[in-house]
């Protein structure tokens, strides 16, 4: 039995955005409501997504705002803030709404600015960013976001061999992914080597190790079992799990663990009767490359230390037994941190029904999502599973 | 009752007052034996409210480190930062000189930003 369905998705283009939040939530908003085959008035709760707008566009109380601006005025608005894991807190939260009767259909998704271009210079929103590392006991040190998976990815390093050039086979990966997908911010290939040349931004990392800034927007309309039976291509959600691990990273038991991705994994796979091996892909949040290899693990897709190796053999491109980030991932996609959750259901969805175009996956039937928050302390994973 | 239970834990104000001092701090949970540089309400492996306060090793070992090349706002790169190991407890520090995985290294000087300390290491 399905938790809940997916019955429209929708998402921008990511890259680049001069519009302002409201509209650009819009546009992914009702490109979910004409997927679906609703209008706003048939959409009875929002349940949004956005980390930053307070601190990056003196933007906040935008549940309300946004509810006004895509007509469904009236209806309870709430906006979630639970850094790069926003949208899909968001969607946890649409999914227990009307799985428990509460509501029959609602509408779920995020938005977010990022880009130099439309908001901020790169040390402003580096600041910004670390915002979601702790105040007191991280930020003095100087810490910044790459800084924070830097630390994790080189312990994995240290305990697996993992090396930089596993590290940079997801890059490439990710960028060939995102040639395919016109929605991406990045739409050309690179190599091993340009990787290996860009700069170091937080060592392992290069330049071209970590996500860009990004502008975008994504929204899903999410309908109970029994609702979606009258929608034309549901896709089902058989299993949501949240979970979080100790802040600050210090105090974490075991760092490339990611031990809330096991956690919220573990929950997933069983409310949904299903485990690792059933899965058919993944998209998963990629905000560096290391953070691709440990997900993998983590997720039980490969064994602990097998990540960056298995990413080297080609066993997540497109063709490889375990597709990773088909979507580009953040990598080569983008990452408007509210968005981020709800554009991994978008590309699961799209997956799913066989309207993924170029970068389609062969009939796949089950997929997992992992979209991470902070330090890897909150972590989502969703179980998606198309109706046959 | 609630203030001699405010008063007897250490809290951030206390332990970044020691820290400027030079005097670096942490918790030590009653309950289950867990250790912090970073003090809480209560413990955040087991829950419990009984922690006392302990006085941190100096000398620790470098867990996992990376060099900042591309600083935030208010400051400037680069710079090396490094969850150290300390006995029992582990913290986020900065580094003066350089470091590995697995390097000896001496809490040795206090970094202040924004009114807000960090525990410096050096390599010994």
């Amino acid at each position: 039995m399905a938790r809940a369905s997916i019955v429209g998705a929708g998402m921008t283009k990511f890259g680049v955005h001069e519009r302002p939040l409201p509209d650009l939530f819009a546009d992914a908003a009702f490109d979910a409501f004409d997927d679906a085959g609703v209008e706003s008035p048939e959409i009875e709760a929002l349940y949004f997504g956005n980390a930053m707008g307070g601190m990056t566009e003196n933007d906040t109380h935008l549940a309300p705002t946004l509810a006004s601006h895509i007509g469904c005025t009236g209806v309870p608005a709430q906006r979630f803030e639970d850094a790069c894991a926003t949208s899909a807190t968001a969607f946890k939260h649409a999914v227990e709404a009307v799985e428990s009767g509460r509501h029959d259909v609602v509408l779920a998704g995020g938005v977010e600015r990022c880009t130099p271009e439309t908001g901020l210079g790169t040390g402003a929103m580096t600041k910004v960013f670390v915002s979601a590392a702790h105040r007191q006991y991280e930020q003095p040190a100087g810490l910044t976001f790459p800084g924070v998976f830097a630390l994790l990815t080189k312990r994995h390093m240290h305990e697996y061999g993992t090396t930089e050039e596993h590290l940079a086979e997801v890059a490439v990966k990710n960028h060939y992914n995102g040639t395919l997908n016109p929605r991406a911010h990045f739409g050309r290939e690179t190599s091993v080597e340009k990787v290996l040349d860009s700069p170091i931004v937080a060592d392992p990392f290069h330049l071209m190790d970590c996500c860009p800034f990004s502008d975008g927007a994504s929204a899903v309309v999410v309908a109970s079992e029994e609702a979606a039976e009258s929608f034309e291509n549901p896709v089902d959600v058989a299993g949501v799990g949240h979970a979080t691990d100790v802040v600050p990273l210090a105090d974490k038991v075991d760092l490339p663990a990611t031990q809330a991705a096991r956690d919220a994994a573990s929950q997933a796979y069983d409310q949904a009767g299903t485990t690792a091996d059933a899965i058919d892909f993944a998209e998963i949040h990629d905000c560096f490359t290391g953070a691709e290899v440990m997900a993998t693990e983590a997720l039980g897709l490969f064994e602990d230390g097998g990540g960056g190796p298995a990413a080297a053999a080609g066993r997540t491109a497109l063709d490889g037994d375990v597709p990773v980030n088909p979507s580009g991932g953040l990598k080569a996609k983008g990452h408007p941190l509210g968005a981020t959750g709800t554009a991994q259901l978008v590309e699961l969805t799209e997956q799913l029904r066989g309207e993924a175009g170029e970068r389609q996956l062969d009939d796949p039937e089950r997929a997992v999502a992992h979209n991470l928050g902070g330090d890897a302390a909150t972590t989502v994973v969703t179980v998606m599973e198309a109706r046959r | 009752m609630s203030d001699d239970a405010t008063t007897d834990r250490l809290d951030y104000v206390e332990w970044a007052d020691r820290l400027r001092d030079g005097d670096l701090v942490g918790q030590e949970c009653a309950e289950c034996g867990h250790t912090t540089a970073a003090p809480k309400a209560a413990c955040a492996r087991c829950g419990s409210r009984t922690l006392a306060t302990v006085t941190l090793p100096t000398d620790g070992i470098v867990h996992s480190e990376t060099t900042v090349a591309v600083p935030p706002e208010g400051f400037a790169g680069e710079y090396q930062v490094a969850v150290v190991r300390l006995g029992d407890a582990k913290v986020l520090g900065r580094i003066d000189g350089t470091v590995d995985i697995g390097d000896r290294v001496s809490f040795a000087d206090v970094l202040v930003t924004d009114d807000h300390p960090a525990p410096v290491f050096e390599p010994v």
